[in-house]
């Protein structure tokens, strides 16, 4: 198995649009990015744990319940991704 | 991850519970040892089971007052021998048989370490089917989003 490449969000400047000025602190873009490392430090985790299990250390249900973790955090990352295409694409089909 | 707090809970009773078994696999494997490393018959192990607090796992109700206790994991503290007599057989025939012609057998009863054995897989099914509540309620709040 390969790890995932480290995923990386381009962080738009103060000032440009997505950053209201009212809206201080951690942009969407932020949040967003942190939640996809957060994905990808669980899928590693279960990585580790899955190989460790195979060379005869770690234990069966520490490994079972990391490969649910990551599971679990991956659907959520794919929920919010089919979501923000949904709007996307909603934007797109409105006539101009 | 919040969400993952009772997870990581079960996974802690899901270990201190395999710890039993193998004790209980030790001691009934042990059961006829009439010496160990030390010279002396095996004497039966019991874990001692200790509440370790969890942090977080209140997750919006985590303000509230929890009367000092608070939700916790559990992990194995001690390990310790149990200090009961074994049995004495005379059997003088025996290498480990002592000048009067004893041997002193394991103070391991086969029956209680069943009882454990089946103490042990229950309370480990216990912490299996509150995982699998929860990854149903993980599936259940991400078919809201659908």
């Amino acid at each position: 198995m390969n790890a995932i490449q480290p995923v990386q969000v381009s962080i738009p400047s103060s000032g440009e649009a997505g950053s209201s000025p009212q809206l201080k602190g951690a942009s969407f873009a932020d949040e967003l990015g942190r939640a996809l490392g957060a994905v990808e430090r669980s899928q590693l985790d279960a990585d580790l744990q899955a190989s460790r299990t195979a060379l005869g250390g770690g234990n069966l249900h520490e490994t079972a319940i990391a490969l649910e973790e990551a599971d679990i955090s991956m659907r959520v990352a794919t929920k919010v991704r089919n979501k923000l295409v949904e709007a996307y694409q909603e934007v797109m089909r409105m006539s101009v | 991850m919040d969400f993952f707090s009772a997870l990581r809970i079960s996974a802690t009773g899901l270990s201190a519970e395999r710890v039993r078994v193998n004790l209980a696999s030790s001691n009934l494997a042990n059961a006829e040892s009439t010496r160990g490393p030390n010279g002396l018959p095996y004497r039966r192990l019991d874990p001692v089971l200790e509440a370790t607090p969890f942090e977080g796992a209140l997750g919006a109700a985590g303000g509230l007052d929890t009367g000092g206790g608070g939700p916790a994991g559990v992990r194995v503290a001690r390990i310790v021998e149990d200090p009961g007599a074994g049995k004495r057989v005379f059997n003088p025939a025996h290498p480990d048989a002592s000048d009067d012609g004893y041997v002193t057998l394991p103070n391991v009863n086969p029956i209680h370490e069943i009882v454990n054995l089946i103490s042990a897989q229950k309370a480990y099914d216990a912490n299996a089917s509150a995982v699998d509540t929860l990854k149903s309620m993980a599936a259940r709040a991400l078919d809201i989003a659908r």
